[in-house]
């Protein structure tokens, strides 16, 4: 397998992301996740920058690393030119290769991400759109929402948009060349592998935790524990 | 006492500058002192109280003007150099208004300019009427003055900001200012003095009192004065609707973000090469450290050589020093200009003092 740091070591997002950290303390400073969670991206950097295997695992077992909202705020002010937010996708990545992000609630949710965003992209070509913001999953758009999605096309008419229709124009549907070229690049930039791995070690959580789960799609038991689980502790 | 008929120009009428004219006078050298303001005596004449004893800067200026007794210096202010340019073994001293002068050896005292604070945009210097510089905390604190906000407020809570424009890839400057942090502790006791109410707060990555009597300072500073320290990098000020200033930092000593008001910041800007002084040391083909500094012949044993024959650096042109050590430094220099001189002495120069448009 190899040691954790020099795995990290090939990821060309670490190495451009660390460059010596000084723990000065201002990505947590301006990070928005860490104002909200139990995340602190200066401790992130440390933890690696220790080289010690042991805590590089526990970091890609733990919650800590899914926090992160990828803004890249931390990288416009670090005195270093370090940016903690490319340390932590490398960190996701391996996370993501050996499985262990199936230790954690919110590694867990990679599984969700996947199957939905995911899914969508190489369907629609849209991450996501209103047909696919379905008011039953998400009740956080408010009750408006559900007025809005059972009236979709004539919403979209009157605000001007050229709802999947052919052409140019906002909400069109997306040409078949299009996702055909979408398909390549996932293909490619080794999009595909990734979506396996995460499929095969969600599949074998799913069985170890007893949970039905299906070959495709949204609609299975596994789904809707990652989407829902919530155990309280990530903030507070 | 027998004058030398070697001539030395000394740019720049700061401490360094002042203290290698006594010394060089004494030795019984020709020494002119070009001072672009119209007064000698550098940051001195704007600094309030020094650390780290707190003594008066005027006291030290005034030691440095008693050093003139035997064989004072030609002094000239109003006279910014621009260029230095080696010419015939001598050297050309090209000034602003046109005039020029002649010598065997130049020492080059210009000292250094603060960081303009304006770049760390984050912090709002000049944007928010309360967030000030250590340089604009020492000249309101030399008034004598009672300590005001704009609103003409008593500040209640203030916040001194370390390493702004030091030690930060992103201001290009990698180099630590090294005096800014025992400035940052001499102005907080300084404002406990005054404001003996109020709450005072550093915020600093590391803390470095590399000086006589400096860590006693810094003890002194929490233990006698209530100085709280925070270890952690300001990463942005906003302002409130009062004008009150919101802070965010990282405790990073106890993990946790931080955000605090304050009635007054204080960013501790470092220090910057003059450009001026980069322009005179491209002229006499000098060379310069990472940060833009006057760069010595080497960093061991000769810090006051330059690559330029009969050229010497002093003082804070060559990086950040306190005033103690600029003068250390200028003494040093002056060693080595006498050593220079004695060896170029058999050369048949006219020494005298030139001005072109006499
Ligand atoms: C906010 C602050 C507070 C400080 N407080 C203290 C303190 O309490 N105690 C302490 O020990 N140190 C203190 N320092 C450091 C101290 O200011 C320096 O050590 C000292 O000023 C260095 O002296 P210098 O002669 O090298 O430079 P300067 O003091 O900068 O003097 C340089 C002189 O050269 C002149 N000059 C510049 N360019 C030209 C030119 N082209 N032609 C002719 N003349 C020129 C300038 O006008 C000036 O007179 C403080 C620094 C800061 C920023
Ligand atoms: S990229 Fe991640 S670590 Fe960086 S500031 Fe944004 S949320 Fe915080
Ligand atoms: S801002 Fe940069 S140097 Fe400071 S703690 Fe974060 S990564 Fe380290
Ligand atoms: S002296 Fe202190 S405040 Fe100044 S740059 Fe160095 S560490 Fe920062």
């Amino acid at each position: 397998m190899g040691k954790l740091y020099d795995r990290l070591n090939q990821d060309i997002r670490f190495i451009e992301g660390l460059n010596g950290c000084l723990n000065c303390g201002v990505c947590t400073a301006i990070c928005p996740a860490a104002e909200f969670y139990h995340y602190d991206p200066r401790v992130i950097c440390a933890t690696v920058q220790s080289k010690d295997e042991k805590m590089i695992e526990a970091l890609i077992r733990s919650e800590t690393i899914w926090y992160c909202g990828e803004c890249m705020s931390c990288k416009t002010r670090c005195p270093r030119n370090n940016t903690p937010g490319f340390v932590i996708m490398a960190l996701r990545k391996l996370s993501q290769e050996l499985g262990y992000f199936t230790d954690s609630e919110k590694g867990r949710q990679q599984f969700a991400i996947k199957r939905a965003i995911g899914g969508n992209i190489l369907r629609t070509g849209y991450c996501v759109n209103p047909d696919i913001v379905s008011p039953q999953m998400h009740p956080e758009q408010g009750p408006v929402w559900d007025w809005i999605s059972m009236n979709t096309p004539e919403i979209m008419k009157k605000m001007g948009s050229n709802y999947k229709q052919a052409g140019v124009g906002g909400m069109r549907a997306i040409a078949p060349e299009v996702l055909e070229e979408l398909d390549r690049i996932f293909e490619v930039t080794g999009c595909y592998t990734l979506f396996d791995t995460i499929e095969k070690h969600s599949k074998h959580k799913a069985n170890e935790l007893g949970i039905e789960i299906s070959d495709e799609g949204i609609g299975n038991e596994y789904f809707m524990t990652v989407y829902t689980e919530n155990n309280g502790s990530h903030n507070g | 006492m027998a004058i030398n008929s070697q001539h030395i120009v000394i740019i720049g009428g700061g401490p360094a500058g002042l203290e290698a004219a006594s010394c060089l006078g004494t030795a019984g050298y020709r020494v002119t002192v070009l001072e672009k303001e119209k007064q000698t005596g550098g940051k001195l004449l704007i600094w309030d109280k020094l650390f780290p004893e707190f003594r008066n800067s005027d006291k030290v200026l005034n030691h440095l003007s008693n050093g003139f007794k035997t064989n004072p210096p030609q002094i000239l202010t109003n006279a910014e150099v621009v260029s230095v340019i080696p010419e015939n073994g001598q050297h050309r001293i090209n000034l602003r208004d046109g005039q020029a002068f002649q010598a065997d050896t130049v020492l080059i005292t210009t000292g250094f300019k603060l960081y303009n604070a304006e770049k760390k945009e984050e912090y709002g210097y000049q944007i928010y009427e309360n967030v000030i510089t250590s340089f604009d905390l020492e000249k309101q604190l030399k008034t004598g003055n009672p300590i005001r906000i704009e609103a003409g407020l008593t500040p209640r809570r203030i916040a001194f900001i370390h390493c702004v424009g030091s030690r930060d890839i992103k201001s290009g400057n990698i180099y630590c200012s090294r005096t800014c942090c025992i400035t940052g502790v001499k102005q907080a006791i300084e404002i406990k003095r005054r404001l003996s109410d109020a709450e005072v707060f550093n915020f600093y990555m590391d803390l470095r009192m590399f000086g006589q009597n400096f860590e006693e300072l810094y003890i002194e500073a929490q233990q006698k004065w209530g100085v709280t320290f925070i270890r952690g990098r300001v990463s942005e000020i906003a302002e409130n609707k009062d004008n009150s200033l919101q802070l965010k930092a990282e405790d990073t000593l106890s993990g946790r973000p931080i955000k605090m008001s304050f009635d007054l910041v204080v960013l501790l800007a470092g220090m910057v090469p003059e450009p001026r002084t980069v322009e005179i040391g491209k002229s006499a083909g000098l060379e310069f450290t990472s940060g833009n500094f006057l760069a010595g012949l080497d960093s061991h044993i000769s810090q006051n050589e330059t690559n330029t024959p009969g050229i010497f650096i002093a003082g804070t042109c060559r990086e950040p020093l306190s005033v103690a050590e600029t003068l250390t430094d200028a003494r040093a220099a002056t060693v080595k200009m006498i050593s220079w001189l004695r060896e170029n002495e058999t050369s048949h120069k006219k020494p005298l003092i030139k001005r072109d448009n006499d």
